[in-house]
């Protein structure tokens, strides 16, 4: 079964070094062995395909893996909050807010990609017409407007897995601390801070530990949006997987593509090093 | 002003709190509501940005409710749906028979690179999808020219990959189940006599169960969500519905409406499963983060 994993990626590694383009595809592995030029063309030289747009991929999947990252975070948080006190109907909206999950990714990019229209989209129509907070209609899906237009419905996807987490662990903190705060006479905030934070630290470590790899490799959202999978997101809205893919299965480039991922690969490996390393040092000192 | 008693105070903040909740309530639900409003528009209604529905001389609002009818013959929806249940189920039950036994194996015995396997099961998750994707498309094309027989378009290809790629996952939630389970219970059906394939298959799996069944509907669900390993490594009679619903717009049509009611299909199976099997799915997703 680990054949199936190794096998592939020991190839993809070896691909990086060789000339793979749609002329040489048929010779697979014997294509001719290039040696670091892919990552030349990647990372160096001006005049190749990948390189282009590849500062605005790598800008934009920074700032959008940390946007989502953050963002799912702190609003799963707050309607954890919000749902963990006891009102009527409680479970019920649990599970209702659980929605946006459920919705499949890919039906989530169409869908917002019809909410974001210029004409008729209803982020516009309620912004505009309805609670008139902007003067004017705006296009969401040109300029550095695309790179909110791809991040709030990844959020919107994605917070109620991290309220689901939260919750959770708001359940197994045991009442006592909160009333031995209350004696101690500390308000809401501070309780939140000194107790609640602290103690969901196994939560966020792994939540934020996920939210970085997969909107890292976050694609179907944005791909569906622009053009559903033919156009082009723009430079403020390409993601380095729609890049690579583009490259890869649109240009036919597979060498330069496999180069990119390995690229990608050794970068998330390090944040994911440096992320755990940070974590550990945490808990020694706390 | 007289200050205010302080259940009266918790009282009035509740009530603001609750408040803001059913807000965001609302704003999480609108853009769903707004997928099924527009399900019901005419293509026109969308195109030229209408915001309501079209009304008819008369002055009564149009519901165009054949869209829902129109969407299985404008595009094959029916043979997408139907290639997206094949796909998605049987990797879903291939992924957990594998899965459920590599889990047990890993929680209940230790052999020479047990902790290596662990590991590799974490790791494969950081790596890219595209990089598996590259090399395997050129593999599934060199194979069909080396031997004639087709792989890229199939069933059976897809299946494979998506169950490879899955599995590592479940392992690794299964193994918290299988690892929750007192050890003492197992040693009693061992002293009553049972073998060790007993053992798993009547004290270990009956009390996994749950946990499989959760990990087995996030299987679905994920591979229900696939969209760019579907893309390349199918055809024209093996496409899922994420690949078949871009068809709907595209360069000879543009029927937003229409798509936004495959959409709507498309989700309505993944609710009910999941609103029919939701405890289970809750208990198992945050069973391993509260372990921490």
């Amino acid at each position: 079964m680990l054949l199936l994993h190794i096998f592939p990626i020991a190839q993809g590694i070896y691909m990086a070094f060789l000339d793979l383009n749609q002329f040489t595809l048929q010779r697979y592995l014997l294509a001719p062995f290039v040696g670091l030029d892919n990552f030349y063309a990647v990372l160096i030289d001006p005049g190749s395909p990948i390189r282009i747009g590849l500062f605005e991929a790598v800008r934009n999947t920074v700032i959008y893996t940390v946007v989502v990252t953050i963002g799912t975070l702190v609003v799963g948080m707050i309607v954890a909050l919000m749902v963990h006190r006891n009102f009527w109907g409680r479970s019920m909206v649990r599970t209702l807010f659980m929605f946006p999950w459920i919705v499949p990714t890919y039906v989530t990019g169409l869908l917002w990609g019809i909410m974001w229209l210029r004409e008729g989209g209803l982020v516009n129509v309620m912004l505009v017409d309805w609670l008139h907070l902007m003067p004017h209609k705006v296009s969401w899906l040109t300029g550095t407007n695309t790179i909110w237009a791809i991040i709030i419905p990844t959020i919107w996807r994605f917070w109620p897995l991290s309220m689901l987490m939260l919750l959770a662990g708001l359940q197994t903190i045991p009442e006592e601390l909160y009333e031995a705060a209350d004696i101690d006479g500390a308000g809401p905030w501070r309780k939140f801070w000194m107790i609640t934070w602290p103690m969901l630290r196994p939560v966020w470590f792994i939540l934020i530990l996920f939210g970085l790899i997969y909107n890292t490799y976050s694609f179907n959202i944005v791909i569906m949006m622009f053009g559903f999978g033919a156009g082009f997101p723009g430079e403020w809205g390409d993601l380095m997987m729609t890049n690579i893919f583009r490259n890869s299965f649109q240009l036919w480039n597979f060498g330069t593509g496999a180069a990119a991922s390995v690229l990608l690969l050794i970068v998330m490996i390090a944040i994911v090093n440096v992320w755990f390393r940070y974590f550990k040092r945490a808990e020694e000192m706390s | 002003m007289i200050p205010l008693p302080y259940y009266v105070k918790k009282r009035i903040v509740n009530i603001i709190i609750s408040a803001i909740m059913l807000i965001m309530l609302a704003i999480t639900l609108l853009p769903v509501g707004w997928m099924v409003f527009s399900s019901l528009k005419s293509s026109t209604d969308i195109a030229i940005g209408r915001v309501g529905l079209s009304r008819n001389l008369a002055g009564q609002p149009v519901v165009h409710w054949e869209n829902y009818v129109d969407m299985w013959k404008n595009v094959n929806f029916g043979l997408y749906l139907k290639n997206s249940l094949i796909i998605c189920g049987s990797t879903m039950v291939l992924a957990m028979i594998f899965s459920t036994l590599a889990a047990y194996a890993l929680s209940r015995f230790r052999f020479p690179g047990s902790d290596l396997f662990s590991n590799a099961i974490l790791a494969t998750q950081m790596i890219p999808a595209i990089m598996y994707l590259i090399p395997l498309y050129i593999m599934f094309v060199k194979f069909t020219v080396l031997t004639g027989i087709p792989v890229k378009g199939t069933f059976t290809g897809i299946i494979l990959i998506y169950s490879a790629f899955f599995i590592p996952f479940s392992i690794w939630i299964l193994r918290g189940f299988f690892a929750s389970i007192p050890k003492e219970l197992e040693e009693a059906a061992l002293i009553d006599g049972c073998n060790a394939f007993q053992v798993f298959r009547h004290v270990a799996l009956p009390l996994a169960m749950p946990g499989i069944i959760a990990t087995g509907i996030y299987v679905f669900l994920t591979a229900w969500d696939e969209l760019m390993f579907a893309w390349v490594l199918t055809n024209a009679d093996t496409m899922t519905i994420p690949v078949g619903i871009r068809l709907f717009v595209g360069n000879y049509q543009n029927r937003f409406d229409l798509m936004m009611a495959a959409a709507t299909v498309a989700t309505v199976p993944v609710v009910i499963l999941f609103f029919m099997l939701q405890k289970h799915i809750v208990k198992g997703l945050t069973a391993g983060a509260v372990k921490g």
